[in-house]
This record gives C-alpha cells, structure tokens and sequence, in this order.
C-alpha cells in the first residue's frame, strides 16, 4: 500500500501528521528496510524552522514481486550459459584462471556469477567516456558492442547530450570563465604540483589562505584541507576517536565515513537512517550502560551523519541532533560532501538551511568535489582541533598536499559564492539551483514518478525496481540525448534501483524541460510512472515566491509557515 | 551446479582438466562498487527479508506445481511427491551448498566459506526468515502426505526430502561440514 508522506514541523509545537494509514503521531514504520521519516524527538525549539517533507514511498507490492521473479529469471538463465560454458558449447570469452596442479585455485567462478551474467549485458549504461567538460550538457563518445558487453568499440563519433548525471550543484565545473583564467595564472606562477606533503616543503600560502577562506566560509575557527575527498574521513577520522569510543553512525552513511569509523577502532554502533528516535534511545543506552562489559562511560561519544544523503536525496534532521547531543553531551561530526555549497540561502551547507550556529557542530567535514569543481576536503571546527589535525593528520604528514591549480579554483569558486569578487553571481547561482531544485521535483511528482528524498535537496532519485527497466531507461534517455545515472542491486536494497539526478545551477529551465520531457515520454513507454500519492494541487502564487528561493528564512515563507501552522492548530482543536 | 572453489590439491585428472575458473577483468568488477551507495556490504544478508519475497518465492513454488501437474502422465500423488522433491534439490543447492556470494564484496571474504543459509541475518538463528524457510518445507510435506494418501514409497521420498530440507537448517548444524564435504 502506498503511504502518504507526511509533514512534519520540526521544531516539535506542530507534530501533525497526515498518515494515510491512520497513524497518528507518526512512530516510525519500516519500509523496504528503512523508516518512511523517523519520528523526530519531542525537543522544544524557539527558532521557526520550517517544514522538513521528506517522502519515501514504499514499494507497491506487485512491483516487488514482478522485481524479484525477475532477478530469478535472470539468475536461472545465468546458471544456464554458466553451465554451458562449462560443458564448452559456448565459448567462454572471459579470462579463466590457468589450473596450476598441486595449486588452490585463486578465484571463484561463483564471485563473479553476477559480473558475468548480468552487469557485462548492460555495462554500457555505465562508465561512459566523454570527450568534453562534464558541464550541463557534455559529449559521449559512442561505443558499439557487438557481443553483447564484452568488448567495446569506439565509433569515432560523439554525441550532445544534457548532463543530470555529474555532481555540478553550481555549475563551476566550466573551463570558461573567471576560476578557469585565475588557475591558468596560478599554474604560470606555482607549477603544476606541490611534490612534498604538507609538513615539509608543501606548505604554500596559497594553502593557508585557503584555510582560512574555508574557515570563514562555513563559520568556523579555523579549518584543515586535505587533498584527497575520500581521505578527508578515512584518514582523519582516527585522529578524533579511538579505542574506548563510540560512534554512532547513521544506517546510510558513505563507505569513506565507515572506512574511517573501523580504521579508528572505536566501537560502532549503527541508528536507523534519519531516525531521532532511535538514535536517542542508542545515546540514552549509551550513556546509562557505558561500554559493553566493564559499564565503565565512554571516553567520547560522537554521531556521524551526512548533510544530504547522495542515494535518498535525504536531509539530515540538524536541529535535532544538535539538541540530542547537547542534551546527552555527545559531539557530532557532519560530513557536508554534498550539502556544501547546494543548501541554504547563502550556499554555506545545511547549517546555513536550519538556520544554525556553526559553532554548535564540533567537526564540520566536507568536499570541494562537487559544488566547487575541484577535488579535496576540509575539516573545520574548533582552533583546538584544528591544531591538532595539523600535527597529526595522515593526510598532512604522508600524502602530497593540495596542488596550487586546485586551491586555485577552490578560492575562486568560494570568493564567486562569498560574494568577495563584487559581483551578484554567487548568490544567482544559489537561487538558480533552488529553483531548479523544486521546479523539477515538483513536475516529477505530478509526472507520478516515485522520487525519494527531501524537496528541498538537488539529488533527485527515482526509483526503477526492475532490472530490465535500469538499462533500458539508461539507454533510451541516451537515444533522445539525456545522460542519467542509474544504480542497481547489489549497491542498492533488491527492490530499490534507482535512476538519480544531479540538478546544477548550470541547467536553464530550457534544458530541464527538455530533459523533464524525455522523462515523460521514456516514462510512459517503460511505465516507471509508480506513484500512488496524491498529487500536489498545482502550484499558487505564493508558492511561486518560494520556488525561486526555497530555503527556510524569507520573510514570506515563515508568514505562510505560521499561516498553515496556525490553520492546522485550530484543525487539531 | 558448477563450483571451482578452492580444494585440497589433487593429482591431475581428466576432470580437473576440464574444469577451469572464470573469472573477470578485475576493473568490471570494481566497477560494480557494491556497497559504495549504502552501507549494506553484503546484501546476501538481508534480501530474504525484504518486502514481497516470502509471496514470490509461495507464488513460484505454485506455478512450478501447476506445472507439473498439467503434465498427463503424472497422477496428484506423484505431482505432489515432485513438487516436494524438486523444491527440497534446488533450495538444497541454493541455500546450503553455494557458498559466498555471486559478485565481490568490499568485506574482503568474510563470508566466501559460508553457504547462503549461514549468511542470512548475520547467522543470528530463529529470526523470521529463517523461521519462514523452515517452515515452508514442512508444510509441502504435509500436503504431500494428504494428497499421497499416506502412501508408503511416497511417504519415504517426501520424508527423505523433508529431512534434506529441515536438518542443515538447525542451529546445531550452523557451519558444520560432515567429511569435510564443501569445506572451502
């Protein structure tokens, strides 16, 4: 059965929730194995946030299971030709491990079985090449395969197609324009690398200037930048806890924050994605037990969460687990990676969305990767610990520092979206992306496609279910000139593949409704179209206000905020 | 079903000759990036749970007696009898004999000696999907039983099927191997 997303009012006055299935106070329910939209905690909050609506349909029932008895079908066929190959009558065309007598084998056939019989049939819709700048529309080199997937051919020719798939949330990914002419400056002046780490001889000023750009950029006392975005939690995330620790880590966070979560040695522990009630209950646990035999208190309790979830298009709950960490003396970690930048009225990230005080979050982590088209991450916080990654972070001491192009195009970008540079252009650029944001959800939900995620984040998903309609919706969308990502099982629960969309303030609503409309055709003839929600009534004008800047602090929204809030009070009366 | 996983050396012979292991270039398998976009890093554990399955794997298990049962030369008793055995071989093979799983994982092997069965929720035993896959070869077998008519070869057949169904999937036999038979 279809559910209802409902809102919900975060700051705790207004719990109303409008749940098709009757429930009342919105307890959590599990769906496809993660909550439909946690319950918060009952905290009181004096700042007027705004609505949060997060939906995340459940699976129709019969889809599911037309899902699986595909796989199955899959599956049956795949032990099929694997049998076949064995037997020899068809020829086996990848390589096969040399049977050394007296030797174990290396590999196992049975690994690979899904690599083999599934993935090599559609790997064309993944790993394209492309022959120009990944901007909003780039050039895909075509490639022929003429068996079936093995081996591909380049045919020499290149094809325009609109960009939804590469993480360009600002569109500073061009090789035009003011950040491209400052790094050809700066590669005439600093060359090319720095060679040597940063506590040797590849400390330059450009590096520190850009700590404290960054610092200033998110708020913060000071701030560390490491040149590798990945390495950003897995190196550093050691530095902050160890042995005696705890973490509490949400249920979908990325492989670099878990990556560092083991690497630290602190104990793991894992909370439903985005559930605040879950997540205080394992902090009460916690706090009351103490470590597992001894009860002895953990030295620090630290929750990692993400700011946007890059396979939900989810939102992290900030104004409550800052209240929960105060309340239970635990420190947080937010890794911003896709956040920074795409969220807030002035682009600073989801502390900047809630109206926040940066000073509230102890280890602000995130990437340059995808909103300021460069590659690397920062930590910011506290001068102490900042101090303290200086000295002792892997990042600093082994691994080469940050090139002068790329710190380059980092403080371009961030001087463009401070407005340092004298123009307006930073804050088009935040506008243009937030209303692209909910101009091309909201047609996609009148579309009636199911899309998962917050309605305020630029990482669209939609989700597909079937195998066969990921590829043919990769492939059909290349036809009519629109590149998509598209994820399947195994990286994604077996029932939730999706296709997902990376809006950028770099896309005209031209291009977005060109790229909507091939969504509606491909949509109809692949009947993706799921969605049992009742749809949006059209847009009103005062909604129209807050398309072109869908953040929390106009003045207009928060007046039709308490409007609707004080209508559903006296509702509830 | 063809499994080249890895065994005691053995001298050369005319069937190992013939059995080789297939294997991919290792960048299409990094490719997959199995685990990147959630942190399910095997998701062998968890997707007998998943919303709908326990209705598909009842609705294949009708279709596949439908079938045979629309074969003519095949009376109820004996369609019955074959529905349960068929069931009982392929879930065998499915659950207690492939070991690992069919693509890499980024946990590095941690479950390439475990057959499916010990893999599914972590090997935490008696949850409900171990509790579901235990019970819905019971239930074949007494329906088998009624539709037989309680008939002596029939019933030793579904009794041998029942017991290759229910007795790997006690507690008691979790990571036993008898004779080392399947070991690695």
């Amino acid at each position: 059965m279809a559910r209802d997303g409902f809102e919900v009012a975060v700051n705790g006055i207004n719990n109303n929730y409008k749940h098709s299935n009757g429930k009342s106070n919105g307890i959590s329910a599990y769906s496809n194995g993660h909550k439909v939209n946690g319950a918060q905690s009952k905290v009181q909050s004096t700042k007027s946030t705004p609505t949060f609506k997060e939906h995340f349909e459940q699976t129709p029932l019969g889809v599911a299971i037309w899902t699986y008895l595909g796989y199955a079908i899959l599956v049956v066929i795949g032990q099929i030709r694997d049998f076949l190959r064995s037997i020899g009558i068809e020829k086996i065309k990848s390589c096969t491990e040399p049977k050394l007598p007296g030797f174990v084998p290396l590999f196992q056939s049975w690994e690979s079985f899904y690599t083999r019989n599934l993935y090599r049939r559609v790997r064309d819709c993944w790993n394209r090449p492309i022959g120009s700048v990944a901007w909003a529309e780039m050039d895909i080199l075509e490639r022929v395969s003429y068996d079936h997937g093995w081996n591909f051919e380049l045919t020499g020719k290149k094809q325009r197609v609109l960009n939804l798939g590469s993480y360009n949330y600002l569109g500073f990914s061009q090789n035009e324009g003011p950040c491209a002419d400052a790094v050809e400056d700066i590669v005439n002046k600093y060359g090319v690398g720095t060679c040597a780490s940063r506590q040797e001889m590849g400390y330059l000023d450009l590096h520190r200037n850009l700590d404290i750009l960054v610092a200033e950029y998110l708020g913060v006392e000071d701030a560390i930048t490491v040149p590798m975005g990945f390495a950003t939690n897995s190196m550093n995330m050691p530095l902050l806890v160890g042995k005696g620790c705890l973490i509490l880590s949400d249920e979908l966070n990325h492989a670099s924050l878990i990556l560092g979560s083991r690497l630290s040695g602190a104990s793991i522990r894992t909370f439903k994605h985005n559930d605040m009630e879950d997540l205080e209950e394992k902090l009460r646990f916690a706090v009351a037990e103490g470590m597992p035999r001894t009860h002895r208190p953990w030295k620090k309790i630290l929750i990692v969460v993400e700011g946007i979830y890059s396979m939900e298009g989810s939102i992290v709950r900030l104004p409550d687990i800052i209240q929960l960490k105060k309340k239970y003396k635990a420190y947080i970690y937010l890794d911003e990676a896709h956040s920074i930048g795409a969220l807030g009225p002035h682009g600073k990230g989801v502390v900047d969305y809630f109206g926040l005080n940066p000073k509230d979050i102890d280890v602000m982590m995130g990437t340059f990767t995808k909103s300021f088209g460069a590659v690397g991450g920062y930590l910011g916080g506290s001068k102490n610990l900042v101090n303290h990654l200086r000295v002792s972070s892997h990042s600093a001491i082994y691994s080469g520092s940050m090139p002068p192009c790329v710190i380059q195009q980092v403080i371009s970008s961030m001087k463009i979206m401070l407005g340092k540079d004298g123009t307006n252009e930073g804050k088009q650029r935040i506008d243009t992306l937030a209303w692209n944001t909910t101009y091309f959800r909201q047609r996609l939900v009148e579309m009636g496609f199911i899309v998962y995620g917050n309605e305020h984040s630029p990482v669209v998903p939609i989700l597909l279910f079937m195998p066969g309609k990921i590829s043919c919706l990769s492939r059909e969308c290349l036809k009519r000139g629109l590149g998509i990502v598209v994820v399947g099982f195994p990286a994604t629960p077996i029932i939730e593949s999706r296709a997902r969309f990376c809006l950028s303030a770099a896309h005209t609503k031209e291009m977005l409704d060109k790229a909507l409309d091939i969504l509606d055709e491909v949509g109809d003839l692949l009947k993706l179209k799921y969605s049992r929600l009742k749809r949006q009534p059209a847009l009103a004008e005062s909604d129209n206000k807050e398309l072109k800047n869908g953040t929390r602090n106009s003045s207009v929204s928060t007046f039709a905020d308490l409007c609707t809030l004080s209508m559903k009070i006296i509702k509830t009366l | 079903m063809f499994r080249w996983g890895a065994k005691h050396p053995k001298p050369l012979s005319l069937i190992t000759n013939f059995r080789f292991c297939i294997i991919e270039s290792s960048h299409t398998l990094i490719t997959m990036n199995i685990g990147t976009a959630t942190s399910e890093e095997n998701p062998t554990h968890s997707y007998l749970g998943s919303r709908g399955i326990w209705i598909t794997y009842v609705l294949i298990l009708l279709i596949t007696h439908f079938m045979l049962l629309t074969i003519p030369f095949f009376s109820v008793a004996v369609a019955w009898t074959l529905t349960n055995v068929v069931h009982c071989v392929i879930t065998y093979f499915m659950l207690h004999v492939t070991k690992g799983t069919p693509w890499g994982t980024p946990e590095q092997g941690k479950a390439r000696t475990q057959t499916q069965w010990e893999q599914i929720d972590f090997g935490q035993q008696f949850t409900p999907t171990k509790k579901f896959l235990t019970v819905v070869p019971v239930a074949i077998f007494f329906l088998a039983s009624f539709y037989t008519k309680y008939d002596t070869t029939h019933f030793c057949i579904n009794l041998i099927a029942l017991g290759f169904s229910v007795i790997p999937k006690l507690p008691q036999l979790h990571g036993v191997r008898i004779f080392n038979i399947n070991k690695w």
